[in-house]
Order: structure tokens, then sequence, then C-alpha cells
């Protein structure tokens, strides 16, 4: 996910991003931003993050508990927001959406 | 987003026993197969072998593999498990079915205990296809890994329903045919429908999850369950109305071809993993696919040279070799998740907390691996030569790799919760 720096938002999508580092997956033990789940960050209605993202694989044992980590996560930095998760299956994740960190981390470099 | 369904996995109690069990039933399998070493080599129509084999078949295999299917059943169907308390209660039969049952071969008790051993068992599998055929068609999505389990439930239940036609036939004869034969009907019933299809159903959808893999060769699967159905049926119809023979060869070859085929679909997906590190639990799945293959190549040897010996050493390679090496490799891959999910789901980002690979000590795991490689090897090697003191030797090894597991397991079901704050260093 990239953002910006002219996004109106850019502040508040750079800190949402650094607080989803927090999440891990835990059967891969690598964050969430790395391994590329999170396609986009939406703050454009006043007191709600829309975060449209996606899992390694469709209906993922784990998936409700990335999920509630992505919840936390950003409820920590942002108390006053609600957080409405959005989640898709198209783009369909590949390892090319994984970070060059995760991919190390994955042993694939 | 409407049709999308995120797994609510079911609660412990449905699948967390079913592990705990199994694994103090692989703990007892190994001390009988260590009370019984000299008889191994034997003929299977004996009491402690009887016994040994329903231990691992039911109490080990079949406890471990019905729990796993409780959890990945949603995953698979893409819809929540019917049934929660039902699922529980096929627990409880089996549980209780399995440990009479053991108790009734060992001493061979074959009047009314036995009886209601099998009917406990009996009961308990048709639960558990009640539940699957339920969560399945509920679905309404069939992806070839359902119909994988759809399929092995009834055959789970055709084995059990022979198996106390059996039990009921030892006291009251009424089956036509000869008793060995039909148990050699209903062994493979259990083998080929109930644990190969499975396996192959749950390690098609699972192997690619765990590997980041992906194949497009999907339709590799269905020849799979094709060729692997019609095998067992032809042998099972052929096997009743005439007496083995040669022609069994072609039959085992049909199962055999489809059980390449699911390897090929694997191996393709293996090749295009993107996770390129494989830990120790599955490097044990090298060891189950391994003893599957040498399993396969036994069968012309044990139909052209019906020594004792090697069918021991056939039922070692299916139940020892293949199946076990499967559960102690991908328990480690399945409960510690079950059990993190349940104890930190709702924590997860919110404080530091341990990942599931650290609820259970993965030096032990590695341990119980290279132990597990020299029991099995040493085992083989007892039975092929028919040596008695390398047999219990060799029964002492696993018992100490029932142990490892058995700490493993329990030390993940008894887990507490630990928090850490986020500023401290661990």
């Amino acid at each position: 996910m990239k953002i910006a720096l002219t996004d109106a938002f850019a502040q508040e999508k750079i800190r949402a991003n650094h607080a989803l580092i927090q999440v891990i997956d835990p059967e891969l033990n690598i964050n969430i931003i790395d391994l590329g789940l999170v396609y986009g960050l939406d703050f454009t209605i006043p007191n709600r993050i829309t975060v449209t993202m996606t899992l390694s694989t469709p209906h993922c044992p784990l998936g409700d508990a990335i999920e509630s980590g992505v919840t936390n996560a950003l409820g920590k930095v942002f108390p006053d927001y609600q957080v409405d998760i959005q989640l898709v299956w198209e783009p369909e994740w590949s390892i090319d959406l994984v970070s060059e960190a995760g991919k190390e981390q994955l042993g694939i470099k | 987003m409407a049709d999308i369904f995120v797994n609510k996995a079911p609660k412990e109690y449905v699948v967390v026993p079913f592990f705990g069990t199994a694994a103090l039933f692989f703990l007892l399998l190994c001390l009988l197969l260590c009370f019984s070493a000299k008889e191994i080599t034997g003929h299977y129509f004996n009491p402690h072998i009887l016994a040994i084999v329903h231990t691992a078949a039911l109490g080990w295999g079949t406890m471990v593999i019905m729990g796993a299917a409780y959890q990945l059943l949603p995953v698979i169907c893409e819809n929540e498990l019917v049934s929660p308390r039902m699922a529980f209660l096929s627990y409880l039969f089996l549980t209780i079915g399995t440990c009479i049952l053991v108790y009734c071969f060992w001493t061979f008790r074959t009047d009314w205990l036995m009886m209601v051993a099998g009917s406990s068992i009996v009961l308990s599998s048709y639960f558990y296809a009640y539940i699957i055929y339920r969560t399945a068609t509920d679905a309404n999505k069939s992806p070839i890994y359902q119909y994988f389990l759809l399929i092995s439930a009834l055959w789970l239940c055709f084995t059990t329903t022979v198996g106390i036609l059996l039990v009921i036939n030892l006291s009251y004869t009424f089956i036509p045919r000869n008793h060995i034969d039909v148990l050699k009907l209903h062994a493979h019933a259990g083998i080929v429908g109930w644990f190969l299809l499975l396996i192959c159903g749950v390690g098609a959808k699972l192997i690619p999850m765990f590997l980041l893999g992906k194949s497009k060769k999907t339709i590799l699967l269905y020849v799979a369950l094709i060729l692997q159905n019609l095998g067992l049926i032809l042998f099972l119809v052929d096997g009743y109305f005439n007496p083995m023979g040669g022609r069994m060869l072609i039959y085992g070859a049909l199962i055999a071809l489809g059980t390449i085929c699911w390897l090929i679909y694997l191996a393709d997906t293996y090749q295009h993993r993107a996770r390129k590190k494989v830990d120790v639990p599955m490097r044990h799945a090298a060891f189950s696919i391994g003893s599957k293959i040498l399993a396969f190549g036994m069968i012309p040897v044990i139909l052209l040279n019906p020594q004792t010996k090697w069918i021991a050493l056939y039922g070692t390679l299916i139940f020892l070799g293949w199946i076990t090496a499967l559960i102690l490799g991908k328990t480690f891959k399945t409960l510690p998740f079950i059990v993190w999910n349940q104890r930190y789901k709702n924590l997860n980002g919110k404080l530091k907390i341990p990942m599931p690979k650290q609820l259970y000590s993965e030096e032990v795991v590695k341990i119980q691996y290279y132990l597990y490689s020299i029991a099995i090897v040493l085992l083989c090697l007892g039975i092929a030569l028919d040596s008695s003191l390398l047999l219990q030797y060799t029964g002492i090894l696993w018992v100490l790799v029932a142990v490892l597991y058995v700490y493993n397991v329990f030390r993940i079901i008894f887990h507490k919760t630990t928090l850490h704050h986020e500023n401290s260093t661990n």
C-alpha cells in the first residue's frame, strides 16, 4: 500500500499504517503491512476508518483473529474512530504484494 | 463483501478433546506395541494385534482426524459447523466405544460388551457423517475438497457398520463369507475409503495453505477422487464374491494411480510455493508420503507371498508410517492455532501476545521427529528380519516418541493466557 504525501489524509494514513505493523499474521509470523494484506485506508467519512484488505488464503482459519487485530490496533491510535473492515478477494493476494522485508522473512530472498 | 465468509472457528470443546484423547491413545498404542513386540509379526487375527490395530485406527487416527475435520470443515465448506453439540457427542461415543473395544480385543471378550463398544463407534461415525453432510450442503458451494470429505465420511460409516456386523458374527455366525476375508474388506474400506480420501481432501486444501502455494491443476484432484473410489468399490465387490487373487492388483493400481494424481497436484503446489522455508512439522509429511508409497509397493508382495510378517509390515507402513507421520507433524500446524485463536484472538493488536508457535516447544518437536524417524525405520527392519530383540528395543523408542508428543500436546491444551505490556522486554 502506497501513501502519497499529497493525500489530504496522509498524516492519518501514516499513523494507521504504523499501527497496523503491530498486527501479525499468526501463521506466517509477519506483519500484515509487509505481507501486503492491506490494500487501502480511507478517512473521508468523519470519525470512520475504512480498511480495505484481503487474507493470504480465502477463508483463512485465523481470519477473524487478523480482523480483530486490525480493529484493536487502529482503535488504540484513533480511539474516537469507528473501524470498518472491507474484506475483498479482488485483486487476489499474491507474493508480488509482499514487501522486501516480508520476502526476506518468508525465505524468498 | 456480502458473500465473504470470515471463518468462525468452532468452540474449543468441539475440537480440543479429540487431540488430547488421541495423544493418550497414541501413548497407549506405543505401550501395547512395546508389550506385544514379539507378536507383531504373527497372524493379524490375534487378540493383541487386533487391539493394537483398533487403537491405531480408532483411538489415534480417527480421533485426531475427526477433530481436525471439525476444525477444518468451516474452512473447506466456507460455512459454520452445524451442531457443535453433536460433534461433542460423536467424540464421547468414539472415546467410550474405542476404550471398551480395545479392552474387549485385548482380552478377546466377544460378548455383548464388544457389541456395545461397536455400536457406540457406529453411532459416532453416523453423527460425524450427518454433521459433514449438513455443513457441506448448507454451504451451497462445492469445491472438490468437500467431495473428498463427504465421501470419506460415508466410507467411515460403511467401515464401522461392517465392523459391528463382524463383531456380531463372532458370537452369532450369519455372514455367508469367511470371517477373515470380510475382515480384509472392512480394513481396506477404512484405510482407503476413510483415511486415504480424507487425507487427500484435507491435504489438498491445507498443504497449499501452509506453503502459500497454488496449483491450477485441480482436475487432478477429480481424477484422484474417481480412481480411488472406483478401485475401492471394485475391490470390495470382487473381494466379497470371489477369493482374493491377482485381480486385486488392478484395483490397487487404480487406487495408486489416483494417489499419484494427488501427489502431482501437491508437487505442483510445492513448486509454486511462496514460502520457501519448510519447518519440522512439514518435514514429517515427507515420511508420511514415503510410507504411503512403500505401502502401495507392498501390495504385490502380500498378494504373491502372504507371509504374516509382510502383512504386518504393510499394516505398519500404513498406520505407523503414513498416518502417524502425518498426525505427528500436522498436530503442530493445527492445535496451537486452535488454542491460540480461542485465547488470544481478541487481544491481537492490543497487547504483546505470544504467537501460536510459542505455545509448544519446537525443540521437543525436533527431537520427536528424529526419534520417530529412527523408530519407524527400525520397526520396519525388525519386522522384515523377524527380529524380536530389535522389535522390543524399538518398542521403547516408540514409547519415548509418544511421551514427547503427549508432553507438547498437553502443554498447548493447558496453555494459560500470558500478556506482556508493550514496554516490557518480553
